[in-house]
């Protein structure tokens, strides 16, 4: 009997504290971090960096879910229904949140999400094998009037292909762009002489022997310092990087979004954070939420643009 | 031998030694649970790499990536449901010799081959990782083409009865994997406006449906409380008298070659692998006619290939930086984490972590052995508990696995509908094993030949102007074409 009236209290103290979180200090439970890709990939790794910071900050157990598919389509989607408690919380890139919706139908929009701030960012560079006759971006033009330029990347509507149409459609010229399953795919067929150009990562370089021509931003890297930019190669510069943002879905009360933002600067500059991306060779880019918001929602129109000119929306 | 003293100086620390014992033991059981497949195993561990020394992170997920691919064929062999997608082949042997009351000594078969199967590879990567890495780059969108639809000729192989069933299970297979995002377009299809279903369909939790959870429909509807089961099942761990052995050492060599040659080609996958092993071992077996009725062969073809691939599918991502597996994906992001980056640059400047690497999974293939055959004392136990409760436990777990697989609910819908389905077609003699194959090559069957296609301008005869496409084409005529004239010939006496 004792022992019954024991659990009976410990129910009730339970069901009780579940009930009323609103009430309690944020964060008083686990909070859950969505990634919509796989674990260990581009989008995971800085992910699961920031989230081991913003644990130690926030003093709560932080989990991280991978939700993977449709270009993160489906993470992005169970997010944006969540409860906007604070509790459910996701690490997404440009991909996901700025040109899926364009692309198709998503149940998410521009207004789906409270961003709180910007953690990373890599730049994309034009990319073709080692031992290619192409040395330059004249030689990639020259290609492609006289014979034919085969590029590959992810599929249709993914950064590397909006990046490399972007770079056809200023240069001028046609690319015969073959989709593959991703970046691993890609370096095979580049590597087995079957492909000619792709835009991908500094990492191509290092993890595949790839050679790097140019920089698809409007500056020079710090990691790769002597890759130009098109301007400086007498083209018109395109922006094309890929950036992760931290998000809550939309209507997470702004004390919330306010506590996030702040451990979300710290957790961005922490030597933990920093070191970790170093070593894993990835770049910090860190954005507060004001900023950040302003940022999104041009780059959301921006990319809805873009994707309709090359003829990838409506 | 300056490397090997280097090697093995940074392997003999305490952490280096917990990580390849915690490594295959926690491997064996993730991958036994369905659902719960390599990869998985692999990311639920790789938050805990971070803190650790590089050589120690690596080590340990060696050793899960080696021993959760062993993992997988405990509960194939047990309960009928393979624990991961590369174990699909080992069910229709594996299980069937469980039921005749021999679980012990098909676990010996699988451990076995599955140890040998693994060590084989390794020699082959020690021996020849970057010419035969070389080598894989050949391949492309022609030769995996040709390749698949080689592997396909193997639902022939497991369509017994009828031919025609068997093909349209084979079909129905290939239909299930082009649900969701077409990775030539990047539009979903055949989702029918439902969200989650342009994600398309996991392949683990149609293997829990068709086979764990069907089996469990079928034990319930067929239940008699009193009767007691007239076999007794052996619990524990047997090997086969060498005599057994002897005569198959041929099907152990050849399955460990197709999986190490698979394993090397990037993105084709162990799936494909067991399954053209299968249906080569079947093929030059002189006890084909026992195939799928528990036939040691069977399970030596599915697990010595599958453990194969795993040497195999490190060929490319150490050689190159490309991964040849989803589960060698998860390791090399987790290496790149390390700040070690792949490729042609660890080969030159630090064949010392290479030298590494093969000690620790040496290691590993034999550990997982050993943990194997401690583990069947145990595991086989479950075979003696009382029917309704080994049954309501398969029922449970094989649902939260489906659910673990992505984090989204509807695989666990899809994997009770793919029971039901899969109860209607037991009682219609419909093979299962064809959807499974269909399902796990179809993805990568269409978008080779698109691929192809697009790389040839749409010219389909291109694809029998490359060499290794051609033979493969060739083996598979003669393969489908010989029952035909073997047919004709006896009629004509």
């Amino acid at each position: 009997m004792k022992t019954q009236i024991t659990v009976l209290a410990a129910a009730i103290l339970m069901t009780t504290g579940l009930s009323a979180p609103a009430t309690a200090q944020y964060p008083d439970q686990t909070i859950n971090v969505m990634i919509p890709f796989s674990a260990g990939g581009g989008t995971d790794v800085p992910g699961r960096f920031f989230a081991q910071e913003m644990e130690e900050i926030l003093g709560t157990d932080i989990i991280v879910t991978n939700v993977e598919g449709a270009g993160g389509v489906i993470g992005a989607t169970q997010l944006s229904q969540a409860d906007p408690d604070g509790y459910s919380l996701g690490f997404m890139p440009v991909g996901t949140t700025t040109t899926q919706p364009h692309m198709r139908e998503t149940e998410y929009g521009a207004d789906s999400w409270e961003p709180i701030c910007l953690v990373a960012q890599g730049p994309m560079y034009v990319t073709v094998p080692a031992d290619s006759d192409i040395q330059s971006i004249d030689d990639l033009v020259q290609q492609a009037q006289d014979s034919n330029v085969v590029t590959a990347g992810p599929p249709p509507g993914s950064l590397p292909h909006i990046g490399q149409a972007a770079l056809a459609q200023m240069l001028g010229v046609d690319f015969n762009y073959i989709p593959h399953e991703g970046i691993n795919a890609v370096a095979q067929s580049m590597l087995g002489g079957r492909v000619h150009m792709t835009v991908w990562f500094a990492d191509a370089g290092e993890r595949f022997g790839l050679r790097p021509l140019a920089i698809l931003d409007s500056t020079r890297s710090e990691e790769l310092p002597d890759i130009p930019t098109l301007a400086e190669l007498g083209y018109e510069n395109i922006e094309n990087y890929v950036w992760f943002g931290f998000f809550a879905p939309a209507g997470t009360p702004a004390e919330i979004v306010t506590t996030l933002a702040e451990a979300c600067d710290q957790a961005v500059h922490s030597e933990g954070f920093t070191s970790n991306m170093d070593a894993a060779n990835r770049q910090v880019r860190y954005m507060p939420t004001d900023e950040f918001a302003e940022f999104f929602a041009s780059q959301f129109a921006a990319n809805g643009e873009r994707l309709r000119s090359l003829g990838l929306a409506n | 031998m300056e490397n090997l003293a280097a090697a093995v100086s940074q392997l003999a620390s305490f952490e280096v030694l917990l990580a390849i014992l915690i490594g295959t033991t926690f491997g064996t059981i993730v991958g036994a649970l369905p659902g719960m497949g390599t990869v998985l195993a692999l990311v639920v561990a790789l938050p805990f790499t971070y803190s650790m020394s590089s050589i120690a992170a690596i080590t340990l997920l060696l050793c899960i990536y080696a021993s959760s691919v062993y993992g997988g064929s405990i509960s194939a062999i047990l309960i009928n449901t393979p624990g991961t997608p590369q174990s699909a082949a080992t069910v229709l042997d594996g299980y069937p010799m469980a039921q005749r009351g021999e679980a012990n000594l098909a676990l010996g078969w699988c451990t076995a081959a599955s140890t040998f199967g693994g060590l084989f590879s390794l020699v082959i990567l020690i021996i020849a990782a970057p010419q035969l890495a070389r080598f894989s780059l050949r391949f492309g969108p022609a030769e995996t083409f040709a390749l698949i639809l080689f592997a396909l000729t193997c639902i022939a192989w497991v369509s017994r009865g009828s031919m025609l069933k068997g093909l349209l299970a084979g079909v129905i297979g290939l239909f299930l994997a082009m649900i969701g995002t077409d990775n030539m377009t990047g539009m979903p299809r055949f989702d029918y406006d439902i969200g989650v279903l342009s994600g398309g369909l996991a392949l683990i939790s149609l293997l829990i449906g068709l086979f764990a959870l069907s089996e469990v429909f079928m034990r319930a509807a067929k239940y008699v409380p009193e009767k007691r089961e007239s076999k007794v099942a052996n619990v524990g761990f047997r090997l086969a008298p060498w005599r057994e052995w002897r005569i198959r050492i041929k099907a152990l060599v050849q399955s460990s070659l197709i999986g190490t040659l698979i394993g090397i080609l990037p993105g084709t996958g162990a799936t494909a692998a067991t399954f053209v092993s299968y249906a080569e071992v079947r093929r030059t077996s002189r006890r084909s006619e026992n195939f799928g009725k528990g036939e040691p062969d069977g399970i030596i073809a599915s697990e010595a290939s599958n453990n194969a691939v795993t040497g195999g599918a490190l060929v490319p991502t150490l050689a190159l930086g490309i991964p040849g597996d989803g589960g060698t994906a998860v390791m090399l992001g987790a290496l790149l984490i390390h700040g070690i980056i792949p490729g042609v640059q660890l080969l030159n400047n630090s064949p010392e972590v290479l030298t590494g690497i093969f000690i620790v999974l040496a290691i590993a293939n034999v550990l997982m052995f050993v943990v194997g055959a401690l583990g069947a004392q145990v595991f086989t136990r479950v075979l003696r508990m009382p029917e309704p409760l080994l049954m309501g436990m398969v029922l449970v777990m094989s649902l939260v696995g489906a659910y673990t697989v992505r984090g989204n609910p509807l695989d666990v819908m899809v994997a009770v509908i793919a029971g039901v389905a899969g109860v209607f077609m037991r009682f219609l003699g419909v093979p299962m094993a064809p959807i499974v194959i269909g399902m796990a090559l179809g993805l990568n069957f269409e978008e080779s030949l698109r691929q192809g296609l697009m790389f040839s301008g749409g010219d389909f005869l291109s694809f029998f102007q490359q060499p290794i496409a051609l033979v493969l084409f060739i083996i598979t005529a003669v393969i489908i074409a010989w029952p035909i004239v073997k047919a004709f010939r006896a009629r004509k006496k």
